[in-house]
């Protein structure tokens, strides 16, 4: 074990029956880490956490927190916490109480306990609501409460299951920097389940793509988004996948460029065409049936739907493998 | 997946208790009772008798009527008050609960006292005599009795819909009719039918009403049991007769735990908008006009009773002069009995019982929790001392636990043994409704914070659920408070209860005084309805 390693899982599996959920796992996670896993609906995200926080138990591997094997070890002796997507605020305590709730468990002599609780409240910016009932707290302010209760008994390792994904796009922006401050401030490493790549690649200091039950890339979120491994990663990553050549190519929507027909790699029809906010996104069905999706700056002018148009791309990434 | 063998602990009290206080000596009786009786010749022999056919055909007669009239009126009342919201929908829906929570004699009573010879619509409506005594009158009070469980049951069934799936419908073009067949219609039919077969259940059972309104010709077969083996001292035919009686209700038992399981399954989906009563549109009317005559029903009956325990006892004696009688020497003397020991009996009684079936309740809800795959077994275990029927649960009891406790507190341990066993069916299904819907999310975040599985449930869930505690104890107290078939066939002349005081005094021509003990009875149901009222709290099967 390093010095500074948090949690090491090897080899884990985990099944629904007979059916394999998680595949021969390996993950580590250093002190203080952020560490987002990312994957499609059912890859294991959600199952991988379970298992790690002890709510699910796995057929086989090892998980070790600094260096502690969790091997039949109960989730309240784990020392792990966990925030579901929706906050699980104990509806008859207040917000105060909440926080205290875990250090309460442990013991803490009560001096400690005010103190801490105190802490995590002026940290999360929730002095003020502090004797309030959970049910008279917004979406956001929920979960800012759930975040202070599960960092309040300082669990060395903290799982997000999705935890922004019940609020709205502005609160969800406050959010995730609150948690981000929140988590670098006490040190906690953190392993954050989201669907969404831009959040995820935006607060990771690793990324963990998941499919299929198996860890398909990791690495820092450039590392990652600039080399996706598989056609899976650079799919779930955004990328068009096209095969040129008898070879899989992963291609941005930025890096897609609408041209006169002669002067384009490939030829196809516009399908959707429109005002995407910062830009313009044109979809084009490829005349293989591929589609491709393209992303056009706001002075361009963006073809109309039924346009035969050529496209041509900037940059692309050849993908390991075999072609798909 | 989840390795959460610890579940299967909690589940064990309440699967030992009802095995070892119901199936076995149950099952034993009935055993023995089979070879006793010749075995399948001799079943055969008891099958031919004619007074057990009668008895046989009487339990499906009475049975089949009573559910057939109970969804009659209490399904279309189940679709108002489920499809609809409005003022007053929620006490409606409790005191619909309420004669289910009346003994069985004090139901009786009323029926009695409404149409009965002498009654209140005697006069009035002459006809409407045929309610009061005979067939009529035992269907009228299993129909008064069970009508509700049906319309509850319907209720259920009706909000069980996801609403979406009736918007959708709308919004193809779908009328009513086509909402009804594909949106909401099976899953109150559903309701319904679970309705109807508890009707056919706890009417085939009958015991107080065949005896008080008809006599041995209308005896169902739970009441010839109890003449075999109380009257005629024949308890090997008692057991013979109670095995085939096991064996005919086995089916319709199966059908309503089947029925209730996919009642239960669909009830998790469902959260409904608030509807208004499209009072314009015709065909809400038969809806409304059952659900005010049930209410009206219910009404009358609690009402007539109370009016008769508020009467003389003699002319010319005050309003009330009834129950100076009965707690007065008189009433002791002529029973044997004092009414205030009956009634510190029937309190203790359903004091203990209730308290047994929410311990039971609270262990089993954290297994079922742990281990939701027990639970139609357990359902099925609870279920079935009811099957076996009052009477060949207390049969069972006298049989084969009289002999190891002994001793003079033999009568009150087996009354109170019989009495949790028939209150737990009840009491769990409210805790375990309760629990259902609280988020798994919390539990889950209470132990990532440290606490074991149990103590998350003791701090987090059950202070969630005290509305269905509380439902539970009462819904487990009153049925305890009420309970006569059982505690009749256990209780000794010298050790009784209010029930059983009832059914002597109304044996003994004294129907003030019996009137007055009604009345005490009906007024504990009301206030368990008036709590479960205040807390918008419903009892749930």
């Amino acid at each position: 074990m390093s010095s500074s390693e948090c949690l090491r899982v090897r080899g884990l599996g985990a099944s629904w029956g007979a059916d394999p959920v998680l595949t021969d796992v390996d993950l580590d996670v250093a002190d203080g880490e952020f560490v987002v896993l990312m994957g499609p609906n059912g890859s294991g995200k959600t199952t991988l956490l379970r298992c790690l926080v002890g709510l699910e138990a796995p057929t086989h591997g090892t998980v070790s927190l600094r260096g502690r094997n969790l091997r039949g070890v109960p989730t309240h002796r784990r020392g792990v916490g966990m925030l579901f997507q929706e906050p699980a605020l104990f509806p008859h305590r207040s917000v105060w109480e909440n926080v205290a709730y875990g250090l309460a468990v442990l013991r803490r002599p009560r001096a400690d306990i005010d103190r801490r609780v105190e802490e995590m409240l002026r940290l999360l910016h929730l002095e003020s609501l502090a004797d309030r009932a959970p049910q008279a707290l917004s979406g956001g302010e929920r979960q800012r409460v759930a975040l202070a209760r599960t960092l309040a008994p300082e669990p060395p390792l903290v799982l997000l299951d999705e935890p922004f994904a019940s609020v709205d796009a502005e609160i969800r922006r406050d959010l995730r920097s609150a948690f981000r401050r929140a988590l670098s401030a006490t040190r906690t490493a953190a392993i954050h389940v989201t669907h969404d790549r831009e959040e995820g690649l935006l607060l990771a200091d690793r990324v963990v793509l998941l499919s299929g039950g198996r860890v398909v890339q990791h690495g820092s979120p450039p590392e990652v988004y600039g080399a996706p491994a598989s056609a899976d990663s650079a799919r779930f990553l955004g990328y068009n996948v096209l095969v040129e050549s008898g070879r899989a190519m992963a291609i941005a929507p930025i890096d897609v460029e609408i041209r006169p027909l002669g002067e384009s790699n490939r030829t196809g029809t516009v399908t959707l065409s429109g005002f995407a906010g910062g830009s313009h996104l044109v979809e084009v069905e490829l005349e293989g049936g591929e589609r491709l999706e393209g992303r056009l700056p706001l002075g361009a002018i963006p073809p109309a739907v039924g346009t035969r148009v050529g496209l041509r791309w900037r940059r692309s990434v050849a993908l390991p493998g075999a072609p798909v | 997946m989840s390795d959460r063998s610890a579940g299967v602990v909690p589940l064990l009290p309440v699967v030992a208790f009802v095995a070892a206080f119901a199936i076995v000596p149950a099952a034993l009786l009935l055993a023995t009772g089979t070879s006793a009786a010749g075995g399948i010749g001799g079943l055969a022999k008891l099958a031919a008798d004619p007074l057990n056919q009668q008895a046989f055909s009487n339990s499906l007669l009475q049975g089949g009527l009573s559910a057939g009239v109970a969804v009659a009126l209490g399904a279309p009342a189940g679709v108002f008050l489920g499809r609809y919201t409005f003022r007053g929908r929620s006490e409606l829906l409790a005191l619909l609960i309420v004669p289910f929570l009346l003994p069985t004699l004090a139901v009786v009573l009323g029926v009695e006292t409404i149409f009965g010879t002498g009654g209140i619509l005697a006069s009035v409506l002459p006809g409407t005599q045929v309610l009061g005594s005979g067939l009529g009158g035992i269907v009228t009070a299993n129909v008064l009795y069970n009508a509700p469980v049906v319309t509850l049951l319907t209720a259920v069934g009706v909000e069980s819909s996801a609403p979406a799936l009736e918007e959708t419908v709308a919004t193809l073009g779908g009328g009513p009719l086509r909402a009804f067949r594909d949106a909401w219609g099976r899953s109150a039919l559903l309701g319904a039918a679970a309705g109807a077969v508890l009707t056919f259940l706890f009417s085939a059972l009958a015991f107080a009403a065949p005896l008080l309104l008809c006599g041995a010709r209308c005896y169902t077969v739970e009441a010839r049991i109890w003449s075999l083996d109380q009257v005629l001292l024949t308890p090997a035919a008692a057991a013979g007769v109670a095995f085939l009686l096991v064996a005919l209700l086995a089916l319709p038992a199966a059908a309503y735990l089947a029925l209730v399981a996919r009642l239960r399954a669909a009830r998790r989906s469902a959260e409904r908008p608030a509807r208004r009563v499209p009072w314009r549109n015709p065909w809400v009317w038969p809806a409304v006009g059952a659900t005010v005559a049930l209410s009206v029903a219910v009404v009358g009956l609690l009402g007539a009773v109370l009016d008769a325990a508020a009467r003389p006892v003699t002319p010319g004696a005050g309003e009330f002069s009834a129950f100076a009688q009965l707690f007065g020497p008189a009433v002791t003397g002529r029973l044997g009995v004092s009414t205030l020991a009956a009634t510190g009996n029937t309190v203790f009684f359903a004091t203990v019982a209730t308290a047994l079936a929410l311990l039971f309740a609270i262990g089993t809800g954290f297994g079922l929790s742990e281990r939701p795959g027990a639970a139609r077994w357990l359902r099925a275990l609870v279920f079935a001392p009811l099957v076996v029927s009052p009477v060949v649960l207390s049969f069972a009891l006298a049989q084969f636990w009289r002999p190891v406790f002994g001793g003079t507190s033999t009568v009150g341990v087996l009354i109170l043994l019989a009495q949790a066993t028939l209150a737990i069916p009840f009491a769990l299904p409210a805790v375990e409704v309760a629990l259902r819907r609280v988020p798994r999310s919390l539990r889950e975040s209470a132990e990532t914070l440290g606490q074991t599985p149990w103590s998350a449930y003791l701090d987090v869930e059950l202070p969630l659920v005290r509305d269905g505690l509380v439902t539970a104890g009462l819904f487990a107290f009153a049925l305890s408070f009420g309970e006569f078939t059982a505690t009749y066939f256990l209780a000794t002349p010298t050790f009784t209860t209010l029930p059983v005081e009832l059914y002597r005094l109304d044996e003994i021509r004294e129907p003030a005084l019996a009137a007055a003990v009604a009345g005490l009875l009906v007024v504990v149901s009301l206030v368990s309805f008036l709590v479960i009222v205040r807390g918008g709290r419903r009892v749930e099967f």
